[in-house]
């Protein structure tokens, strides 16, 4: 599955390159348009190849690592990537964390105390985090956390390796805007996979055997509960990169979202190619995960017959 | 024998033989505002080593009433109204939360109808026997899995050793269904539930299953409170039998006397049975029209709007529960119907 929708991608990414309006090497060969210059580069780029090997040199090319280079700057699309993606990884990993550890844990209370007031508390909760703005939210706590109460920083990036503990600090706003409406999805997800498997013969044969109910609710319900879980956060893993433009711009953050945007803005499409591929590839790696893991956890599929 | 003299004598037999479970009285509804309640005044009681065997149209409240007694019915919806559960000197329905807990799959154990969804999926069945027996019992991982290994070997599981680690979906309905059942045995309750546990099986695998309940339960001595559709299996298995009607109990006794001299109209339409044809086998008969829903139940007995022998008194009045023999009542305004219908004509 992972390998057809690869081919289908790259070709998508290198065609959509080819229909562009404008020609770039008349903005490369300047003023003068003089034809040997032109028929030079049209050889030098292979332009005069038929569309197929063109393509294959593009493959090559990519799968070497070679991107090309920014139009703008020069600097080659790899090493841009290779700057700014794990900026946007720290963020999307941190948001997840968050995600996880609000829509888990809720997700299960709620479904457990099923309309009483800590479910219909938790579903109020839900509800505001999937629909308060990130933007909004973001420039909220920018003001309240950092402008008012000077706890947090307001923006910037201070890379992992350099100083772990501001790195986390400078994070720790943005990847909770990213986690809310994420977390708000976990938990109604969580909470009605939990509805359904506490309600199965198996949680009635756990309550036979004398099990205590935080045992039946975390070992045999929550077990069952989280496989469709797994899947789902992987899946999700993808979006939150999406989101996290919105979020690096609310923030200034560095990242891969600033990279795209910026490029688009300054017509750099070189960049955006590279980003677009990675971001694609990005996706069916984690489309791929999902696949794995969901046999990974599942008994059924892992042990046949 | 007069009405005193039968009771007394009833009362003989109880004492002489060990009473693992009491009920007296049971009344439980779904709705704080119903008028009628689920299940009314149901009475029985189970003896060590002994089956009682509750049969009844589907609907009538047996699996409400087995989860009742295992704790296991949510409250609300469900609220007891009435009635006591004595088993080993207490009555389930007033014990804790944890005091619950701490009998459930350990002195009362329950094996479902359902084989196929009874079982987590998530968990090997050797796992899911072991968890049982170490919440009851001190044991290490390694004494509960030899213990589990035990178990597979009682209730007859072929090459026990590699099934210990082998998931639910990998093994056949009657396979879970012993799985079911070592599990319930597994710290040798004193009492035994087995709500329908063969309906959903095959036919060949029924009886094999049967055969295994019938044999453990020798061996151990355990009480058995099973529910059946099958008349062959009361037949069998039973030594007394209830029969349940839309929550009542409306005739009780020792399996021959309600096969042979069954006393309740509901008995005999469900039996199906006249005396000089012998014990019928196969499925229950079924009976003209439907179980009234509860808004619509009558306020005498309950049985009236398809009895043949109904009248205005047993619309407008509860029957009551004469004892016909030792251990046998019937909840009918004509029990016993020779005399008393035979005085009617
Ligand atoms: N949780 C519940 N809430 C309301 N009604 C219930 C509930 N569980 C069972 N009942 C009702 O109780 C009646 C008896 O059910 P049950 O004991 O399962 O019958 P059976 O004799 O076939 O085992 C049924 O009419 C059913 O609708
Ligand atoms: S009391 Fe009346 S209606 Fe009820 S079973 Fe007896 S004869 Fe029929
Ligand atoms: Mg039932």
């Amino acid at each position: 599955m992972a390998i057809p929708t690869l081919f289908l991608v790259s070709l998508i990414v290198f065609g959509l390159q080819k229909l562009l309006p404008g020609d770039p090497l008349l903005t490369m060969a300047g003023e003068e348009r003089d034809p040997a210059v032109i028929e030079f580069l049209r050889e030098k780029y292979r332009l005069n190849d038929p569309f197929y090997m063109q393509y294959l040199y593009w493959v090559r090319d990519v799968l070497t690592g070679d991107f090309g280079n920014s139009l703008r700057t020069g600097v080659p699309v790899s090493t841009l990537i290779a700057q700014k993606l794990p900026v946007t990884i720290q963020l999307a990993v941190m948001a997840m964390i968050f995600a996880l550890l609000i829509g888990i844990p809720t997700g299960i209370m709620s479904a457990v105390k099923k309309g009483k007031a800590p479910d219909y508390a938790a579903n109020a909760i839900a509800l505001s985090g999937v629909s308060i703005p990130n933007f909004w939210l973001g420039i909220i706590l920018i003001m309240v956390v950092s402008v008012q109460w000077r706890l947090l920083p307001a923006s910037g990036y201070v890379p992992l390796t350099e100083d772990p503990i501001q790195s986390l600090r400078t994070m720790l706003m943005p990847s909770f805007v990213l986690a809310t409406a994420l977390g708000a999805y976990l938990m109604r997800h969580t909470r009605s996979a939990m509805l359904g498997v506490l309600s199965s013969d198996y949680i009635r044969t756990a309550k036979a055997k004398g099990l205590m109910p935080r045992v039946v609710v975390l070992k045999h319900a929550l077990r069952n509960a989280l496989m469709p879980i797994v899947t789902l956060t992987t899946l999700l893993f993808g979006e939150l990169l999406a989101g996290a433009v919105l979020t690096e711009q609310v923030f200034t953050i560095p990242g891969f979202g600033k990279l795209i945007v910026d490029a688009v803005f300054t017509r750099d499409y070189a960049v955006v190619q590279g980003v677009v591929l990675c971001t694609a590839v990005g996706f069916i790696f984690m489309n791929l995960l999902a696949d794995i893991l969901y046999i990974l956890i599942n008994p059924r599929l892992r042990h046949p017959q | 024998m007069n009405q005193s003299a039968l009771a007394e004598a009833s009362r003989t037999v109880e004492s002489s033989s060990e009473t693992v479970l009491s009920v007296e009285d049971f009344t439980l509804s779904f709705s704080e505002s119903a008028k009628t309640n689920l299940i009314e005044g149901v009475s029985f009681h189970v003896e060590r080593g002994k089956t009682l065997c509750i049969v009844g149209e589907s609907g009538c409240g047996k699996s409400v009433t087995s989860l009742a007694l295992m704790g296991l019915l949510a409250s609300p919806p469900a609220r007891i109204r009435r009635g006591t559960a004595m088993f080993g000197g207490k009555d389930l329905f007033a014990l804790s939360e944890r005091e619950k807990a701490d009998l459930r799959g350990n002195d009362i154990a329950m094996i479902f109808q359902e084989p196929m969804t009874s079982l987590n999926p998530a968990f090997t069945v050797g796992h899911q026997i072991a968890e049982g027996i170490m919440r009851h019992r001190h044991m290490s991982k390694a004494e509960a899995r030899a213990e589990t290994l035990k178990m597979l070997q009682m209730v007859r599981i072929p090459a026990p050793e590699s099934r210990l680690d082998a998931y639910p979906h990998q093994l056949s309905g009657g396979m879970r269904q012993r799985v079911m059942i070592a599990m319930a045995l597994a710290n040798r309750p004193k009492l035994l539930i087995a709500d329908e546990p063969t309906t959903a099986l095959d036919v060949t695998i029924q009886a094999q299953i049967l055969k295994l309940i019938r044999q453990i339960q020798e061996e151990t001595g355990t009480a058995m409170i099973l529910i059946t559709h099958d008349l062959g299996v009361v037949a069998e298995v039973a030594d007394h039998v209830a029969v349940m009607y839309a929550g009542h109990i409306v005739e009780q006794g020792p399996v021959d006397e309600i096969f042979n001299d069954p006393q309740h109209p509901y008995t005999i339409g469900l039996f199906g049975s006249i005396p000089t044809l012998g014990r019928r086998q196969g499925k229950l008969a079924t009976i003209k029209g439907a179980v009234p829903p509860l808004e619509l139940m009558p306020k005498g007995c309950r049985f009236s709007p398809r009895c043949p022998f109904a009248d205005q008194r047993c619309r407008d009045e509860v029957p009551p529960s004469p004892q016909l023999g030792p251990d046998h009542t019937a909840a009918c305004w004509y029990a016993p119907l020779e005399q008393k219908l035979g005085a009617r004509q």
